[in-house]
């Protein structure tokens, strides 16, 4: 066993950690800054306010005994869930969510958090399970750990903090050991189930004439006929399955319970979600066939990247973000100034940063001294990729709008401190790594 | 636990390896993405962004103004007004049904105006749209002082029309108003764009070209709310000022005019036979112009629009009458040029004509007697033309004169929208109605009855023809354009012969003597009272199917019967509808502005003047 000081930080993940924070104060304090150079916003020094805390919180974190985060993993968990009930009861409203809790002008997104508490709960879980991962009820189990929170944020509503839920769900339970069929499963109903529910949004507002395919989805007698007709089938395969136990009758539930399942939940979501909601989701396709509604984020959003260029426009002289074309500059399209203003080198070197975040943080989660550790570390790296990959996906126009803010740059206490405690959670793992 | 590594830790490592792959091919991905949005496609994102942040701004050409004759003050400026616009994406979400409340019940019009121009699914658009324009500067003032009740209000100078004379030369003059989508489609090419103003009838439309001026453009560079956030560079395009118009109209004849008509309903027309200047131009019912811009436009321009009398007609040449006894100036030299019936000669008129089986009615139920084409003409005989019609010219002869005086044909004056009336004949009749010509039409024709239609800008040409010798000039309003700023004449109109005949010099010494009788020993001897000139004219009273009691009056004169200067001789042609109660308008008309025009008085003046004449004005 070795011994380690206190200075012995993993360089590359604080370093890292600390040039995005610099970038996104930066930039936060560029889409404050009128064209005529006036600074109408203080968001940047509340940013710095929250990166000084944050840091504190890292280090906590990150020097806290091997065995706390466990301890600590379902108190915190509980905590968080009667959070999330106290902010649906008596939360604030912003951007029509009821996601806010606090006095005056402090205030904290519980939602954020319990992306945490998820995390270490589900890692406890896991680690119990074992190899029980491997059985469909253990997965059922796994999933309502994360489901809880996840509905409480739906109920805010707040559509795309909830769906990060998700993925932290499924890249857990794949690395703790759970059948690739039964996550691929998961994976293709969810694609199947989103697919299917927007299409005929998509039909009507986007493709705007008639694919007779669709009527499936669009007209009730032929949806009646088509979940009779799957459901049909999906009994001859169950009884061919019991009957015989032939491989090709498993195979045949299995796809056809998926097509069903899909086809059910996407009827079930689209009566759920608002018609801006679902426009929202699919305006990325096509940006200009609402470009003065839902269109309008992400066409000033693309434009503004674009127009970028291959070293930007200098700090503080992009003109989409200074004449304030781009909505949410500092939270959500962060990154739509930064590539303005810097370029396709800008882009790089954040890519490059989070890039190494992520692939140290596996590395963490390769050296972890037991699996809760290991599990607790990749549900972090899952975190703060999914937060990458969807935000900046937003961002130039390739993702649905879902409001999930970038992390280390984007202005917002709640989720900078839910970044550096998730770093420092990986610090934490690699301080305490090799000790058996 | 199977699945994870014994080797450095418990984590699996192919399943590590299989996310950092995911991972790496997401960063690979947005990389090139990014890659080709902004270096490939970085000159259409450019642009874009050039686009969507620069707003040229249209600035607009000070509509030329139109003087009179005199060119001393305008008959047509423009005055300072404001158009409204709202913002709606400056209206916080859930306020607008509010503001929209407020301002419609401020600017006092239907709130469902707002909501039409403005529908919800634009309730997020940085575009200002106008709602209402012609508002005053008072209004403007209070937004201004009250902005924070009227969040997304803002405001546009647009100067519009005002003109002086009101309803006295509504019809000559015109108006303007927003382009229609149609007049855009046909007139896009020419510069005109969906915001324009355009004339929408007189002169404002058929010179609208030389008084628009061109539109400039400011470049500017605006953020997402449409403020300015700094001047382009690009250079601004100034505008170009519409031309001013002087007009040979005489806004005082025009007034003594529109008076003497009074309220009546029908036309008068005044010009100088020399040149074809109108010098003034009335239809009654009338309309005020200034009602068009500013506040209650809508409602007014409905009300103009429905009126059973159509005020937006221009009755001096866009309605067609019978020109009843008028006519007989033009068979009289007919009669006299083709030498049918001598100088000399006399026909006994009674009180019946027989044609065949037919009989027409005398106006006098006696008749007259004997009498020659001066008697014929002075007294207005039926039973003379008849004759002269029937039996010496026929109706190829009637029509031919009829043509060559100019009458089936517009006169090409400068106003949009003449009439060219109607010249039957034979021909004419049986394509139009199928049926063969017969005795009887030839009769009509000769006193100016039947199918013949002709608008009083017609008859006054016919007398001018008379009045020249043979000559017609293209009557016109415009006499000169003129530049805004400077003043300097750049076009000037000359006169432009429409029509001329090869007629004897002393035919239309004989028909002049002829006309003259009428005023002196004829029809119109009791009320062309006026000392001030001595007139030739000729009186007519046409029948209308339906109306046994009224007729349509007629007058058309010029004076000085005699003079050595052609340049001050004014021809006058009056038409008073048989609408009216009939009182044998016209000529009582005529009389006050003949005595108006040569002792340069106004109306009242002109009636006083009258009164006090050896002859004393009896019929007011």
């Amino acid at each position: 066993m070795q011994s380690r000081s206190m200075l012995s930080f993993d360089v590359y993940l604080v370093g890292a950690t600390l040039a995005l924070i610099a970038i996104g104060i930066l930039f936060i304090y560029s889409s404050g800054v009128t064209s005529s150079g006036r600074v109408f916003s203080t968001e940047y020094i509340r940013q710095i306010v929250w990166a000084g805390t944050g840091m504190i919180l890292l280090f906590a974190t990150a020097l806290l005994p091997h065995g706390t985060a466990r301890a600590w993993s379902i108190p915190f968990y509980i905590g968080v869930i009667i959070l999330l009930i106290v902010t649906l009861a008596f939360g604030r409203v912003v951007n029509g969510a009821r996601s806010w809790l606090g006095i005056g002008g402090l205030g904290i997104q519980p939602a954020e958090f319990a992306k945490l508490a998820s995390i270490l709960f589900l890692a406890l879980f896991l680690e119990r399970a074992g190899s029980a991962v491997k059985r469909i009820p253990t997965l059922f189990a796994a999933f309502a750990i994360v489901a809880l929170p996840m509905a409480l944020t739906l109920m805010q509503p707040d559509l795309g903090t909830a769906l990060v839920f998700i993925p932290i769900f499924l890249v857990l339970v794949f690395v703790a050991g759970a059948r690739v069929r039964h996550v691929l499963y998961i994976v293709l109903l969810l694609g199947l189930a989103g697919v299917l529910t927007v299409i005929p949004a998509w039909e009507r507002q986007i493709y705007e004439g008639t694919i007779p395919a669709v009527s499936v989805l669009t007209r009730p007698q032929v949806l009646t006929m088509a979940v009779i007709g799957t459901t049909t089938v999906l009994f001859v395969g169950v009884v061919g399955y019991v009957a015989t136990k032939r491989r090709h009758f498993y195979w045949m539930m299995y796809g056809v319970s998926l097509l069903l399942v899909a086809l059910l939940s996407s009827i079930a979501v689209r009566q759920i979600l608002q018609d801006y909601q679902m426009m929202r989701l699919i305006v990325f396709l096509d940006p200009y066939a609402e470009p003065r509604g839902a269109g309008w984020n992400i066409i000033q959003s693309i434009t503004a990247v674009g127009s970028g260029g291959f070293s930007g426009k200098g700090l503080l002289q992009g003109t989409q973000s200074q004449y304030q074309y781009i909505p949410q500059q500092s939270t959500d399209f962060i990154f739509s100034i930064l590539a303005e203003e810097w370029g396709f080198l800008g882009g790089l070197v954040v890519f490059a940063l989070f890039l190494l975040i992520l692939l140290r943080g596996l590395y963490i989660v390769l050296t972890a001294r037991d699996t809760f550790s290991a599990l607790m570390a990749t549900g972090v790296v899952a975190l703060i990729f999914f937060h990458f990959a969807v935000n900046v996906g937003m961002v130039i126009g390739v993702m649905p709008i879902t409001g999930i803010p970038l992390f280390f740059l984007s202005h917002g206490g709640s989720s900078l401190w839910t970044a550096l405690v998730g770093i420092g959670l990986l610090l934490n793992v690699h301080h305490n790594r090799y000790h058996y | 636990m199977s699945g994870f590594s014994p080797r450095g830790g418990p984590a699996p490592r192919a399943r590590i390896y299989a996310i950092a792959a995911i991972m790496i091919a997401v960063f690979v991905g947005y990389t090139a993405y990014l890659f080709s949005m902004q270096i490939v496609d970085n000159y259409i994102y450019t642009e874009r962004a050039d686009r969507v942040a620069r707003r040229s701004v249209v600035l607009p050409a000070q509509r030329g103004e139109i003087y009179d004759r005199h060119y001393d003050t305008p008959v047509v400026t423009n005055t300072e007004s404001f158009a409204v616009y709202v913002n709606p994406a400056e209206i916080s979400s859930g306020q607008h049904e509010e503001i929209f409340n407020r301002v419609a019940e401020f600017l006092d019009i239907p709130v469902e105006e707002i909501h039409e121009e403005i529908p919800p699914e634009n309730y997020n658009t940085f575009r200002p749209t106008e709602v209402q324009a012609g508002v005053s500067f008072r209004k403007v003032t209070y937004l201004a002082e009250h902005a924070r009740e009227f969040p997304g209000v803002s405001w546009r100078s647009k100067p519009s029309r005002f003109y002086v004379e009101g309803e006295t030369m509504a019809h000559v003059l015109g108006y303007v108003g927003d382009i229609t989508p149609e007049e855009l489609q046909v007139l896009f090419n020419r510069g005109y764009t969906a915001n324009s103003a355009i004339g929408k009838s007189g002169v404002e439309q058929q010179y609208d070209q030389l008084l628009r001026g061109e539109p400039g453009r400011r470049y500017r560079t605006v953020d997402a709310s449409g403020r300015l956030v700094e001047e382009s560079s690009r250079e601004d395009i100034p505008p170009v000022l519409g031309n001013n118009l002087v007009l040979t109209l005489d806004r005082d004849i025009q007034q003594l005019t529109s008076r003497a008509l009074g309220d009546r309903i029908g036309a008068a027309v005044a010009l100088k036979p020399a040149t074809g200047e109108i010098l003034s131009m009335v239809s009654n019912p009338s309309f005020n112009p200034n009602q068009f811009y500013g506040e209650g436009r809508a409602t007014a321009f409905t009300q103009v629009s429905l009126d059973t009398f159509s005020p937006f007609l221009n009755r001096a040449i866009q309605s067609t009458y019978p020109p009843a006894s008028t006519w007989k100036v033009l068979m009289t030299t007919a009669v006299i040029e083709e030498e049918v019936f001598g100088l000399e000669d006399t026909i006994n008129t009674k009180g019946r004509y027989r044609m065949g089986n037919r009989v027409f009615h005398e106006w006098r139920e006696s008749g007259f007697g004997e009498l020659d084409i001066f008697g014929g003409l002075a007294n207005s005989s039926n039973y003379f033309f008849w004759t002269m019609g029937v039996e010496h010219l026929g109706v190829e002869r009637i029509a031919e004169y009829a043509r060559k005086f100019g009458f089936g044909t517009t006169t090409g004056i400068d106003l949009p929208g003449e009439k060219s009336g109607t010249v039957p004949d034979p021909e004419w009749k049986r394509r139009k109605y199928n049926s063969p010509w017969v005795g009887g039409d030839t009769a009509n024709l000769s006193v100016g009855q039947g199918f013949l239609g002709v608008t009083p800008l017609q008859i006054a040409n016919m007398v001018a023809m008379v009045v020249n010798d043979g000559v017609v000039y293209r009557p016109h309003v415009l006499k000169e354009v003129r530049d805004q700023m400077t003043g300097e004449v750049l076009q000037t109109v000359e006169p432009e012969v429409l029509h001329s005949m090869d007629v004897d010099q002393s035919t239309f010494d004989n028909v002049k003597k002829a006309m003259r009788q009428v005023i002196t020993d004829g029809t119109a001897e009791v009320v062309i009272t006026t000392p001030a000139v001595e007139s030739a004219g000729k009186t007519g009273t046409s029948q209308v199917a339906g109306k046994e009691e009224n007729w349509h009056s007629w007058f058309v004169a010029y004076a000085p019967y005699e003079t050595d200067d052609p340049e001050e001789r004014v021809v006058i042609a009056i038409l008073v509808d048989a609408v009216n109660d009939w009182e044998w308008w016209a000529p009582k008309a005529a009389n006050i502005i003949l005595h108006g025009i040569f002792t340069n008085s106004d109306f009242e003046e002109s009636v006083a003047g009258l009164r006090e004449a050896p002859r004393p004005l009896w019929y007011m």
